[in-house]
């Protein structure tokens, strides 16, 4: 039984109980509060139901999405570890007879990036680098899907300083750990005004029977439970249950509190540490459960590292290291100070690591008062004990803690209201490409990617922005690949469309430097799933990418690209109750077994030729060219399955024999941008030029131009066209043949013989090289 | 006779300090990774490495802090002796504030300023190109082929060499411890960006101590030694030419014992 004073949910009106949930910032509904007395037998105490006000948040419990989820494929050969734990594990390769795995994680940090940008950009990579560490890995890689609002629009200042923040707390903090950026996309519409994204995904690498799993090992009845890091504090308190609020403008300032502090500096102090108690339990033969602290702090943390082990645990609160005085126990229990991780170790070891962390790394004169220390011990009781100043303040069924709760949401289909545009036809399109190239989806972010550290750990192979994907060497030749993608317009039309496009295009990028697509991640950022409507757009987009992921099979098998990890992330609407874009995130990573055969986009010789795959479709919803004109229009891209693979396996395949010079995808832009960035290389620096004929198509010259379905264009020398023809031939594509580069520094386009776009290197460098750079200032 | 054993230095926030070491291996030396409070075997080390990142937060200013650990008394000590020491990044900002470069006067002479930039405000990192100016045997990383272009990349916020102190400028060119310039691909020497990335006075990238074995360098050539990972390179295991600053260091410790 517990000690401390119950909180009479049961005797209770409605209306009060309400209001005493308001009063003490409790975001449960009256009847979940009552339903907390049904599992637990009695009423509870205040920290009970702030322990699982946290639990039964959007954030940890996935109540909403969680059935929706389930049909998604996340089983495959390669995959080591699912998305069960913190991370998910996919097979790289067997290297000197030991299997190696990548471990993926993908979150978001929507809300609070959009209240304190810096920080709340910072946070969450601070937050992602402990997901994919707590696995037993050595963390080896950053992504960054970043969404603003529109830079143009009434809301333009803020869109401006949140963008610029953002960018400069993902700098501040990641280059100071010193994981190198792969990879990111970012796109502006107005739908972001009020509510940013701000997604981080990062790969570990690690030897499959060196993960530490997020649960109890064997034996472990008696086991010291251990935090360390900084001191706990109340700056997080409530951060699970905040990125479950919609954001309301007046409540900002009280909700600044719910943003975590980062510290990149303990964190870089942290991982070196963590990977010496690593080594030492390898040496020591050791077995530990490990996890990430985020959100419900350590309250989370050591109840479902127990629980997921069939343990229970009993915590002792005036062990915890803290920074402020007099915190009540349910924000020491559940306060999300950043920069922590719980250890459940063997007695024998605790001194190891508590050695490791407080005098070989001295944390605490790293951070004040951060360190290592035991606060409690696991169970055989499975009863989640809390004692705080000798009282007892929670003991409820861990498993009850543990155990969640579930929603059937309804679903609604919307109006959708979407026209195809009607856009007079132009006799040439210099100009329009000139502006295509200069809009913030299409230009370089090259403003971004060099304000990351790229090449810190030496690993890199290709650095972000010179091809689809980023690559960096793994063990032996292996190499990793990753590349993320979703276009939030595409959702906006259709959110099943928009979930397929971001997976198709994520493996086409993977492809396009001659990686296999091997697993995928996906950041689920939707509206309020309690609207009938927005929830019918969440599972609508879990469709697409269910329908992408199985039928997009696995390189040559009938295996989907199994979906390793994720995260999901509601409530992203203004205040007036607008819902962003529906944006499924998607991540792909890829992987080579010879990193040398990769390549990038930029083109490589003169008089070579240059092929299409991907019929050009009067698929423009959504694009570039409606987005200049004003338009969004109606028909978003279709991927043909069977054709899209077959695509992607053929131009994975003729990287890998070398025939390919360069590739880049088709996506935001259209051909004619894909042939512009292609002739200009990530740096802009290209020299080498392109005449083309358009004459394959019968679409109009516009929609010719700039539609973005779904293909790859390519670069092969004379001498290998019959070899890559044969390989594509094999796989029943068309290549369709453009033209040739030329060593005049110019892009010719034609139609048959009319000249529609005929302009020089430089002035196709001009605005895609200023056009990001433009909307940031 | 042995390898030359080089302590690369760890201080709190470094973080280049596993490619450091694997510099030093590739250029034929053995090394450690030295914790900043494992000093017992410090002065046991053929020469020393102190690697990029952000040693102590750079609180108050880059390296300042660094620069007043017990470590780098160590470190001084030994230099004295003539074991080179290499700071590169953050490691050559510890090195400025320390004094030891340009080690004139046994103080701090040089700043390592924010950078100017007119695109990016704050950390930078791309690829640049540099050369040695000056002859092989003027310091312990020289050992290179006249005009010979590196091309490496700068990871940094503050890299910007400045002084105000013009006779320090006209000793630093008599006493020939300019040793790396940024230049363009082609090796020439040209004032303005992206030639010169971060503003720096006289296009600095490196100088050295007016004995030749300490020297203070802001890019990166730990990052820079396997083909590999040079940009528009073959993806091959070959060293690059970065690997003859380590090289170099090998040749000069073996020479000096």
């Amino acid at each position: 039984m517990v000690d401390t004073e119950l909180v009479d949910v049961k005797g209770m009106s409605n209306r009060m109980l309400q209001d005493f949930l308001k009063k003490n910032a409790i975001s449960l509904k009256t009847n979940e509060a009552k339903k907390i007395v049904k599992l637990i037998g009695r009423n509870p105490t205040l920290t009970e139901l702030n322990i699982f006000n946290i639990q039964w948040s959007e954030h940890s419990s996935y109540k909403s999405s969680r059935k929706v989820l389930k049909t998604l494929p996340t089983k495959a050969p390669n995959v080591i570890l699912g998305p069960i734990e913190d991370s998910g594990v996919v097979e790289l390769g067997t290297i000197d007879g030991e299997k190696y795995g990548i471990v993926m994680s993908h979150e978001s940090h929507n809300h609070p990036s959009q209240v304190v940008p810096y920080e709340g950009a910072a946070t969450g990579i601070g937050g992602i680098l402990r997901d994919v560490l707590c696995m037993g890995a050595k963390i080896i890689g950053t992504a960054d899907p970043l969404r603003f609002g529109n830079p143009d629009g009434k809301n333009k200042n803020k869109v401006k300083y949140i963008a610029n923040e953002v960018i400069d707390g993902i700098a501040g903090y990641g280059n100071a750990v010193g994981i190198p950026n792969l990879a990111g996309d970012v796109y502006f519409n107005e739908s972001f005004d009020d509510n940013c994204l701000v997604n981080v995904v990062c790969l570990g690498i690690l030897k499959e029977k060196d993960i530490i799993h997020s649960y109890a090992p064997k034996n472990a009845d008696g086991y010291d439970i251990i935090i360390v890091g900084k001191p706990t504090d109340n700056s997080g308190f409530g951060g699970a249950a905040f990125a479950s609020l919609i954001l309301d403008e007046e409540a900002e300032e009280s909700n600044r509190g719910a943003v975590q502090v980062p510290d990149p500096f303990l964190k870089n102090v942290l991982i070196r540490a963590t990977y010496e108690v690593f080594n030492e339990a390898k040496k020591q033969n050791v077995g530990l459960g490990f996890k990430d602290m985020g959100a419900g702090g350590i309250m989370c943390a050591s109840s479902e590292l127990c629980s997921a082990a069939d343990y229970g645990c009993e915590l002792d609160l005036d062990n915890v290291h803290v920074s402020m005085k007099d915190l009540p126990s349910y924000i020491i229990a559940c306060s999300e100070t950043q920069e922590r991780f719980t250890w459940i170790s063997p007695k024998e070891f605790t001194p190891t690591i508590l050695k490791i962390y407080n005098k070989d790394f001295e944390l605490s004169n790293i951070a004040k008062n951060a360190r290592a220390v035991v606060i409690g011990q696991v169970t055989d009781e499975k009863n989640y004990v809390v004692k705080h100043k000798g009282q007892v303040v929670c003991n409820a069924p861990i498993k009850a803690v543990t155990s969640g709760i579930s929603y059937d949401r309804a679903a609604k289909k919307p109006k959708r209201n979407f026209k195809e545009p009607i856009i007079k036809e132009k006799k040439d399109y210099n100009d329009v490409l000139l502006k295509v190239l200069s809009n913030p989806a299409v230009a370089s972010k090259a403003k971004c990617f060099n304000h990351y550290d790229k090449n810190v750990m030496g690993t890199g192979i290709i650095e972000p922005g010179q091809a689809d994907a980023g690559l960096i060497k793994a063990k032996g030749k292996y190499g990793i690949a990753l590349a993320v993608d979703n276009n939030p317009k595409y959702g906006r039309i259709d959110p099943y469309l928009g979930a397929v496009n971001a997976v198709a295009e994520s493996m086409r990028n993977i492809a396009a430097i001659g990686a296999i697509p091997s697993a995928l991640t996906d950041c689920l950022c939707f509206g309020n799933p309690e609207k009938p409507e927005e929830f019918y757009d969440f599972k609508e987009a879990v469709r697409g990418i269910k329908d992408a992921a199985s039928k997009i099979n696995y390189y040559k098998t009938k295996n989907p690209v199994p979906i390793v990890s994720g995260n999901v992330s509601f409530y992203n609407e203004s205040n007036k109750g607008k819902a962003i874009d529906p944006s499924p995130i998607i991540a792909c990573v890829g992987v080579m077994d010879d990193y040398s055969k990769a390549i990038t986009m930029k083109l490589k010789k003169e008089n070579s030729a240059l092929f299409l795959v991907g019929e050009r479709k009067d698929e423009l919803g959504g694009s570039v060219y409606y987005d200049i004109n004003k338009q969004v229009g109606k028909n978003v891209p279709k991927i043909d399955f069977q054709k899209e693979k077959n695509m992607i396996y053929a131009v994975i395949d003729s990287v890998d024999k070398g025939l390919l010079l360069s590739c880049h995808d088709i996506s935001d832009g259209g051909l004619v941008a894909t042939v512009s960035e292609m002739i200009l290389g990530g740096n802009a620096d290209g020299t080498i030029g392109v005449e083309i004929d358009i004459g394959f198509s019968n679409l109009r010259n516009d929609k010719a131009l700039f539609s973005e379905s779904s293909g790859f264009v390519f670069e092969v020398e004379n001498k290998n066209v019959n070899k890559v023809k044969n390989i594509f031939k094999k796989h029943n594509i068309e290549m369709i043949q453009l033209g040739k580069t030329t060593n005049k520094k110019t892009l010719t386009i034609k139609k048959n013989d009319d000249k529609i776009i005929d302009l020089k290197i430089n002035e196709i460098k001009r605005p895609w090289t200023s056009g990001f750079a433009e909307v940031l200032s | 006779m042995t390898k030359p054993n080089i302590a690369v230095i760890y201080f709190p926030g470094n973080n280049c300090e596993v490619e450091t070491l694997e510099a030093v291996k590739a250029a034929g030396m053995d090394g450690k990774i030295l914790r900043w409070n494992t000093k017992e075997y410090l002065s046991d080390f053929d020469g020393y490495v102190i690697p990029g990142g952000w040693a102590y937060e750079d609180r108050i200013r880059a390296g300042v802090i660094a620069a007043k650990d017990p470590v780098m008394n160590i470190i001084k000590e030994e230099s004295r002796k003539g074991k080179p020491v290499l700071g590169i990044c953050n490691g050559a900002q510890v090195l400025v504030e320390t004094g030891m470069v340009p080690g004139l006067k046994d103080k701090v002479e040089f700043a390592l300023a924010p950078n100017k930039n007119p695109f990016v405000s704050g950390y930078y990192n791309v690829w640049v190109n540099i050369k040695s100016i000056q002859n092989k045997k003027r310091a312990a990383f020289t050992d290179l082929d006249k005009n010979e272009v590196l091309k490496l990349p700068i990871a940094h916020g503050e890299g910007r060499f400045v002084t105000k102190d013009k006779a320090l400028v006209k000793q630093l060119i008599k006493n020939k411890q300019i040793i790396f310039q940024y230049c363009n691909e082609e090796g020439k020497i040209e004032d303005k960006f992206p030639t010169n990335p971060n503003g720096s006075m006289l296009n600095i990238a490196a100088i050295c101590s007016k004995e030749g074995n300490i020297m203070a360098m802001m890019p990166h050539p730990e990052r820079a030694i396997w083909k590999r990972q040079i940009p528009g390179s073959k993806k091959t295991d070959q060293k690059t030419n970065n690997i003859r600053i380590f090289e170099s260091m090998k040749r000069y410790i073996i020479k000096n014992k």
